[in-house]
């Protein structure tokens, strides 16, 4: 799987004791108890029981990557976006250099470079990989079915706005749609534009409001909606 | 609209191609999917540094098609790992092969 | 780091379809589009998806292009964009 976000808490201690072949770490819990399980997650188990009985990995380190992808979640992505509306210096840093601005709520983006994309009154933006999937996963989590599937990479760069349509999101033709192809080291996520009703808000209400697909671009911001 | 018969067009390389609605449903990562992609980031650039995101792009690109279609996005996550790892010795087919039949004889003996 | 463009210059993406690992997507060759800015300089992504080290770094832009001149016929307004993230050596002046 492309590790498209890496992370920076490598422990360099390469344990020399011999995992036992009967220890904790070749037992499993298959996923659903009668159902046999497929091809792809037997590879799964076969290649972790081989690689730390090799001594390419230990039980620790895969823990340590597992732990990893449950802290990435849209609500970090969220929280960024509700401080960049309700502060100008930030926001302005998160333009320049998102990697720095972001690493104050410890986003590690680990190789790749966060670029923040903001929606203005002219410029609805949208972010696509046609070529595989990548995605700003350090503060989005993993993405959903929708943007790897082949009709989103495939449709989005061609019609946008028909795309968009589907998700319940129209822009008006005097708005333009840019879309972002990010096929190399940048990673884009979407500042959607802080939507009207919501002068006062704290962040914490502001950050309900900011859901993963208005930070993907195919949504926009909606006060009447609690968040997910 | 491009047809999708276009020379020195990879399976992958499918931006601006005919295709249907959007599937909106999503389903949750399943626990051998997210260990899947732990080992992967575990011996990625982040960790180990055994292989690179690259790597295991141009795997995916290289597997054919099929099985590139077929296969749901974990199971050619996977399956470029498992290419990768077999370039760079770090175990064999065979042993893969013999480690997963003996798997499985494991998990059916806790399921009765 | 030395960028042959700049922000601003009208490139054009190479007609070009080589084997192997490429991130220059099909839709995207051949045609032209502006530079909206230098993104610093990279290994090469076609030479470490080999497990070369892809030294010496290559510049990366983002180009953007007018929808208008990469679809015959997209139906949106004149203003549609896609940005695209390109490498310096898939680049020439336009």
């Amino acid at each position: 799987m492309a590790a498209d976000e890496r992370g920076h808490d490598h422990d360099h201690d390469h344990d020399h004791d011999h995992e036992h072949p009967h220890d904790h770490d070749r037992t499993f819990q298959p996923d659903i108890e009668d159902a046999p399980p497929g091809r792809y997650e037997l590879m799964t188990y076969a290649i972790r029981e081989l690689l730390v009985e090799k001594g390419h990995l230990t039980g620790e380190e895969i823990r340590k990557a597992q732990e990893k992808i449950d802290s990435w979640e849209p609500s970090q992505g969220a929280r960024i976006v509700a401080r960049a509306w309700t502060d100008p210096e930030f926001k302005k840093r998160l333009l320049e250099d998102g990697n720095d601005a972001m690493a104050e709520y410890g986003i590690e983006p680990g190789g790749a470079k966060m670029t923040v994309v903001e929606n203005t009154d002219k410029v609805q933006n949208v972010i696509v990989c046609t070529l595989c999937s990548c995605y700003p996963r350090a503060v989005l989590g993993l993405p959903p079915d929708w943007y790897r599937s082949k009709n989103y990479r495939s449709r989005v760069v061609i019609e946008p706005r028909e795309v968009l349509k589907e998700f319940g999101t129209e822009v008006p033709d005097d708005m333009a749609v840019r879309v972002h192809d990010s096929l190399a080291d940048l990673r884009y996520l979407v500042l959607p534009r802080r939507p009207e009703g919501t002068e006062g808000w704290s962040e914490e209400q502001l950050a309900r409001i900011v859901t993963r697909d208005t930070m993907v671009g195919v949504a926009n911001p909606d006060v009447d909606r609690a968040g997910s | 609209m491009p047809s999708k018969n276009d020379p020195g067009r990879g399976y992958h390389d499918i931006g601006g191609l005919d295709a249907g609605a959007i599937p909106m449903e999503t389903t949750d990562m399943k626990p051998w999917e997210k260990l899947s992609t732990a080992i992967s980031n575990a011996l990625g650039r982040g960790g180990r540094g055994i292989f690179v995101t690259d790597e295991s792009r141009r795997a995916r690109e290289q597997m054919g098609d099929p099985p590139y279609s077929d296969l749901e996005y974990f199971e050619r996550a996977t399956e470029s790992m498992k290419i990768v790892l077999l370039e760079k010795g770090l175990f064999t087919a065979e042993e893969l092969e013999s480690r997963m039949k003996e798997i499985e004889q494991r998990m059916a003996e806790v399921r009765k | 780091m030395t960028a042959v463009f700049h922000p601003g210059d009208r490139v054009r993406v190479i007609r070009t379809h080589p084997p192997g690992h490429r991130r220059t997507p099909y839709y995207i060759r051949g045609k032209v589009g502006e530079i909206e800015r230098v993104c610093g300089a990279h290994p090469n992504p076609e030479e470490l998806a080999y497990g070369f080290d892809g030294l010496p770094a290559k510049v990366l832009y983002r180009v953007r292009f007018r929808q208008k001149e990469v679809w015959e016929s997209y139906a949106g307004p004149d203003s549609d964009t896609v940005d695209v993230d390109i490498y310096e050596h898939w680049l020439r002046p336009a």
